[in-house]
């Protein structure tokens, strides 16, 4: 094997390396909850995980305290996924961290 | 006496034939310089906000602004009588000569190393090129503060331009103690590096130990990321180089110095210890130590 052909072997199995990351929530409205990506899937993801942590945490900071729990508007399960909308560990603590968690049964809206 | 009353009398008669025509190119003339000149800030503002980025604004309306004023010398020279074609004429040969002395003058004349637009070091000035005139050069630092240097100034300085290469080079350096595990060490980092979006897979990531110092062995970690991504990346990578060798483990070095009693020395003295000073590496040999009497 030369290389060039390892260096492709480890730059696909070793670790994986996201194209981006955006922030995942359920958002409660009239009639149950859809899942909401910021930024949108339409819109170019961000390039940087410590902006996407900081503003799920600010997302669910400025929610929290303004709506009341069950009221149309309030975001549950705030999280950062990458680009195949896998979870992403929070780099502060190496863990999959979920803001504001709920377990939510049923068919959710669709995406956002 | 004579000849100042014939030249009275042609003046006169010259107004009397061709003063309306004069009076009308003139107010031409003006009228077309201010409403050429309404259109150029008009054009300037909307192309600048539309496309903020766009170098090529302030050459695009400096252009449009020299046509229109030539179109209404143009109008206003016709209206005062004067043949269109000669005046097209006239225009063409002054555009020409414009040109050419432009294109012979461009290689004497010296140019700036960086376009509006460029994120510049000139001196000890870090900024964002506004404009540039013959005269000197707007530059913004990233305070808020902004700067009119200069051109001759910046000409005989060292200027780095960092819009001149697309990508820039990310160190991460950090020290750890001798007793901490180097290899998981430099796979952490490596990782750090490696797995942050931004960051070049080619060049990759690579970490070197750079030295091994008094209190700790050096280690540097290079990568690669686009230019305009630099600084965020390069902050980002430290908190989460931090993080992440505080979640492994990996103690970080800082200067040290232990000091130890000796108390043997104690029981000679009259009564108190002699301190006994040395610099100690952590998980290293300690060096002999050295008694401060």
């Amino acid at each position: 094997m030369k290389i060039a052909e390892g260096l492709k072997v480890i730059e696909k199995g070793w670790i994986r390396k996201p194209k981006g990351y955006r922030v995942r929530f359920h958002r409660q409205n009239e009639t149950g909850f859809e899942q909401v990506y910021s930024p949108p899937m339409t819109d170019a993801m961000l390039n940087s995980d410590v902006t996407a942590w900081r503003y799920a945490w600010k997302l669910w900071q400025a929610t929290c305290e303004e709506t009341e729990e069950g009221s149309p508007g309030r975001l549950y399960n705030i999280t950062v996924v990458d680009d195949e909308d896998r979870t992403i560990p929070y780099y502060g603590t190496g863990d999959v961290e979920i803001y504001n968690p709920k377990k939510i049964a049923g068919p959710l809206e669709g995406s956002v | 006496m004579n000849t100042e009353l014939t030249r009275m009398q042609q003046i006169g008669e010259t107004l009397a034939l061709h003063g309306r025509e004069m009076v009308l190119a003139l107010v031409i003339l003006i009228l077309g310089l201010l409403v050429a000149r309404w259109i150029d800030r008009g054009l300037r503002s909307l192309l600048q906000r539309i496309m903020p980025k766009a170098g090529y604004t302030t050459a695009t309306c400096n252009v449009l602004y020299i046509l229109m004023v030539a179109g209404v010398v143009a109008i206003a020279a016709v209206e005062f009588g004067a043949k269109p074609v000669n005046i097209l004429r006239l225009l063409t040969i002054i555009a020409l000569i414009a040109v050419g002395l432009i294109l012979f003058l461009r290689p004497l004349l010296p140019s700036m190393p960086f376009k509006v637009g460029n994120t510049v070091k000139a001196g000890t000035l870090l900024g964002k090129v506004e404009a540039i005139t013959f005269i000197n050069t707007r530059l913004r630092t990233f305070d808020g503060k902004t700067f009119f240097v200069p051109n001759s100034q910046i000409l005989n300085d060292v200027v780095i331009n960092y819009h001149f290469t697309q990508t820039r080079r990310v160190k991460i350096d950090v020290n750890i103690r001798y007793d901490q595990d180097l290899l998981k060490a430099k796979r952490v980092l490596e990782a750090v590096m490696t797995e942050d979006a931004r960051v070049k897979t080619k060049p990759g990531p690579m970490v070197y130990v750079l030295n091994l110092a008094a209190s700790a062995v050096e280690l540097g970690g290079r990568c690669w990321v686009d230019n305009k991504n630099y600084w965020v990346a390069r902050c980002d990578l430290l908190e989460k180089t931090k993080l992440r060798f505080d979640q492994e483990g990996i103690r970080f070095a800082f200067p040290q110095l232990d000091v130890h009693l000796n108390p043997g020395e104690a029981m000679e003295g009259q009564g108190t210890c002699s301190p006994v000073v040395s610099e100690k590496r952590a998980g290293g040999q300690a060096e002999p130590d050295e008694t401060i009497a």
